[in-house]
């Protein structure tokens, strides 16, 4: 018997220890208690200030499982959407992409985010609270690569009403696919289009929609391109399908752009022109300035190539022939037979030339004797001795003594030579033709700018 | 032991329950609600330091700049007990757990936040619940430039800062210290600019979704140095033109040699004129430089059609000299001169009109010339003699055509007069 009592014994004055402990320490901590309790009565007014009044307890978000979407297992959920666009970063013809900086709104009712309100009053969240709830996944069909500013925190708007409407707004830029026609470059018109879809919601969970029809697209006033004009934007929406997934909306923002011709005018239609004119020069040069001419024609070659080449290295490489294509390739092809008419004229003078030479020797007077003397000797300037200065008169050089034995000759012999000059003049047929100026000059002269200014009369008219 | 609980109480950085949070109150609040919420908008201070301007682009028409940027606001919640009312810093760490404003930079196309070594991001909390909050960023921000009088053009650009979330009624942005807000660091230069002035300035944004907002801007005006482009395009073209005029010296009777140089620098201002588009925005209207650069070349292309219309006229006067010699029998011959315009090869004496004139030829020519000049020497005496008689074709035939004397005076001074003009309008 004394055994139990020891222990019992033992065991009160344990017990009675630790309750003393603890009661010590109850009245030291009931003090502050005593403060907090205070000082909770005061921070329930202020119901930021609670401790258990966080945003997400205020809007009860550990009550509902945000995974699934409003109304889940019931009908659609209609999300409309609305969108203003910043800017229009660029517009690459060699990727056939362009650059969009846009805020994106979405509006939808979520009613487990509603809460009790007094003033009816909006609470505005920034992007910490998107992660705990439910928002629609929107995605930009054919984009290349996009992103939301994050600087200096991610630029996201989150604003809830109380009776569960909620507003997201994001500033996004993306980069999307724009499939361009050049066959008019440059003076074309690309129509491009940004499409928002939402991903994984299909039409029958989730309605995407423009808010406000068409009023829903608005753009900042000062958009502008320095290559572009941009005629408009305009909305639409459609149905897309997929096979292994079904309907699914898409919203389409489309914009035509209109391309300014003056830089590419300046550029390469002047240029181009010019090199044309300037090988026309070559029809009013003396023919028988060989070098000049052919220089002349070579180097209005050389600069329409570079003009050619300097046009392609901005532009993608298709398969069909751009409106400038065909300018300067029929410009090149001007300048190129103003080559082939100099070609075509020296090789004509050579030849009448020859055949002058052949015609003259007929004549007694000028038997045996190069043509080209007769010049010296009576002083008779004939046309085809002017060219045999170019040096066309090779085959008929005489050795030196005879020249003077000749020459002495024809000084007495004067009036007959003069008669052989008329006589020469008899085939005078193949004397005019031998002019200073070839025929096919001269009609060059009227045949190239005349064609030219035709082809630019039918080219401006088809593409303007 | 007492004393000991107590002074380890003392150092509240050493005592484990107490960390920061617990200091500041964190998990008392709930703070992805603003300060004041619910009641009048919370003002917020901006002030920035200028670190650089990084970079300009004429091409993306944008530039990029490095800033301090900081933000002072007060946060009760975030108030502490202090004797000694002194700061408490920190690092980015603490940014995820309290409030602070969500600025964003408006015509932004990327910025970031450096995050070497650890990420540029400061907070200082002041006893009584005041924040100082700084960061640093490189932004690139949209600049609309016009260029209607590059390269003497100046541009004016601006970084507009702006809240994300919060509008008017929520948060208002004001700079701290008024125009003084905006200061820089002594070394700011760019290479191709002068830095003409910053300024500060403040307005409302209105979008018909989400109301009013604040917005703050920073303003400041480039003027470019036009050095670069005196030195790379004005000064060729000059050149270029200049040595157009060369060809209005030279013999007429050198054709080759009057048309390759026209030619050719033809072909160098259309060079030239390729080079300067390069590297710059494919604009719709004409810049200051491509006015300089097409009249250049315009003169230097009606050098060419002057030599072109000298040379017509030439042929013409030859024909009608030369007619109007042959009924008065005279002889006409050549001088070396002449002879070597035509052909392009050297005479040292006077040649007779029978030589040929391939130049590849030019050696055999030349002995033939000599060899046949020596054995004429009486006969070319007699030749010059009878032809002095037809004296007015030869006055005619002058080594100037007068298109040629004129165009010596006509062309440069036009090209003085412009060039007058051209600096007067654009400097």
């Amino acid at each position: 018997m004394p055994y139990f009592a020891k222990l019992f014994l033992l065991i009160f004055c344990l017990v009675l220890l630790v309750e003393s402990r603890k009661h010590r320490r109850r009245r030291w901590t009931n003090q502050l208690e005593v403060h907090r309790a205070s000082h909770i009565y005061k921070k329930n007014h202020d119901i930021t200030k609670n401790r258990k009044g966080k945003t997400e307890q205020l809007l009860r978000v550990d009550d509902h499982d945000f995974t699934m979407r409003p109304a889940f297992g019931g009908p659609a959920i209609p999300v409309g959407v609305d969108v203003q666009v910043e800017s229009l970063d660029s517009i690459s013809e060699v990727d056939m992409d362009f650059t969009m900086t846009l805020y994106l709104r979405h509006y939808w009712k979520d009613e487990r985010l509603s809460f009790p309100s007094t003033n009816n009053k909006s609470m505005t969240f920034d992007g910490r609270l998107v992660k705990k709830i439910w928002v629609p996944d929107v995605f930009f069909v054919h984009s290349k690569r996009s992103f939301i500013h994050d600087t200096t925190t991610d630029n996201i708007m989150l604003r809830v009403f109380p009776d569960g409407h909620v507003l997201y707004s994001m500033r996004i830029t993306v980069t999307a696919m724009c499939n361009m026609d050049f066959s008019r470059f440059p003076l074309d018109s690309q129509t491009c289009s940004l499409e928002l879809e939402s991903y994984a919601y299909t039409d029958e969970d989730l309605m995407l929609y423009w808010k406000n029809g068409n009023e829903s697209l608005k753009t900042d006033e000062k958009i502008s391109l320095s290559q572009f004009l941009i005629q408009k934007f305009h909305t639409t929406s459609r149905l897309a399908f997929y096979s292994s997934t079904g309907w699914y909306n898409r919203l389409y923002i489309n914009f035509t752009l209109h391309r300014h011709i003056f830089f590419f005018l300046l550029q390469t239609y002047f240029p181009a022109t010019l090199m044309v004119m300037l090988s026309w020069v070559s029809f009013w040069i003396d023919r028988r300035a060989v070098p000049a001419r052919v220089s002349l024609g070579i180097t209005t070659v050389l600069t329409m190539s570079t003009i050619i080449t300097g046009v392609n290295a901005s532009m993608p490489r298709v398969s069909y022939i751009k409106a400038v294509d065909i300018y300067l390739w029929v410009s090149f092809v001007f300048v190129f037979l103003s080559v082939l008419e100099y070609a075509a004229v020296n090789y004509l003078t050579t030849v009448q030339e020859r055949k002058e030479g052949k015609h003259r020797e007929k004549f007694p007077c000028t038997c045996g004797i190069a043509h080209s003397k007769t010049i010296m000797l009576d002083g008779n300037y004939s046309e085809s001795d002017a060219n045999s200065l170019a040096g066309y008169t090779i085959n008929q050089m005489v050795p030196e003594e005879e020249k003077q034995e000749k020459m002495v000759v024809h000084l007495a012999v004067s009036n007959e030579s003069n008669s052989s000059k008329k006589r020469g003049l008899k085939g005078h047929v193949g004397l005019r033709i031998i002019q200073n100026t070839h025929a096919i000059d001269k009609y060059s002269r009227l045949i190239f700018p005349g064609t030219y200014i035709f082809f630019n009369l039918i080219y401006w008219s088809v593409f303007s | 032991s007492k004393r000991e609980i107590k002074m380890r109480k003392l150092d509240s950085t050493k005592v484990r329950p107490h960390k920061t949070e617990q200091l500041l109150h964190i998990e008392d609040h709930d703070f992805a609600l603003r300060p004041g919420f619910g009641g009048s908008p919370i003002p917020v201070g901006i002030d920035v330091q200028v670190e650089s301007i990084d970079s300009i682009s004429e091409v993306d028409m944008d530039f990029t700049m490095t800033l301090y940027l900081r933000h002072y606001w007060k946060d009760e919640r975030l108030s502490f007990r202090s004797n000694k009312n002194k700061s408490m810093t920190f690092d980015g760490r603490l940014i995820k757990k309290i409030w602070v404003p969500d600025v964003f930079f408006v015509h932004s196309k990327r910025s970031f936040i450096h995050d070497t070594t650890v990420e540029n991001v400061m907070l200082r909390v002041y006893p009584d619940g005041n924040v100082l909050f700084s960061l640093r960023i490189t932004v690139s921000a949209m600049c609309f430039m016009d260029f209607s009088r590059f390269p003497l053009d100046t541009q004016n650009c601006s970084l507009e800062l702006e809240s994300y979330a919060y509008n008017e009624d929520d948060l208002m942005l004001y700079w701290k210290h008024g125009n003084k807000s905006l200061s820089t660091d002594e070394h700011i230069s760019l290479s191709q600019f002068f830095i003409e002035e910053f300024s500060a300035s403040s307005g409302l944004a209105f979008y018909s979704s989400t109301g009013w907002y604040n917005r703050l801007f920073i303003n400041f005006a480039l003027r470019r140095h036009i050095f670069f482009f005196v030195l790379q395009s004005y000064f060729p073209a000059m050149l270029m033109v200049m040595l157009s005029w060369v060809s209005f010296w030279i013999d007429r009777r050198a054709v080759p040699a009057r048309v390759s140089l026209g030619i050719t620098t033809v072909l160098t201002m259309s060079t030239i004129m390729t080079g300067v588009s390069a590297s710059m925005p494919q604009v719709s209207y004409i810049k200051a430089v491509d006015v300089y650069l097409w009249i250049s070349f315009l003169f230097v292309f009606l050098s060419v059609i002057e030599y072109a219309a000298v040379n017509y006229l030439t042929t013409i006067e030859e024909r009608k000299q030369l007619k109007k010699r042959g009924k008065a029998s005279g002889m006409y011959s050549i001088d070396a001169v002449q002879a070597m315009a035509f052909d392009g090869c050297f005479h040292d004496t006077d040649v007779d009109m029978d030589l040929p004139a391939f130049s590849d030829r030019c050696e055999e020519n030349e002995t033939r010339a000599r060899a046949a000049s020596v054995a004429n020497l009486d006969t070319t005496r007699i030749k010059r003699k009878r032809s002095l008689k037809g004296n007015v074709g030869r006055i005619i035939l002058q080594n100037n055509h007068v298109i040629d004397t004129y165009s010596r005076i006509i062309f440069p001074s036009v090209y003085i007069v412009f060039n007058f003009f051209y600096w007067g309008l654009y400097l």
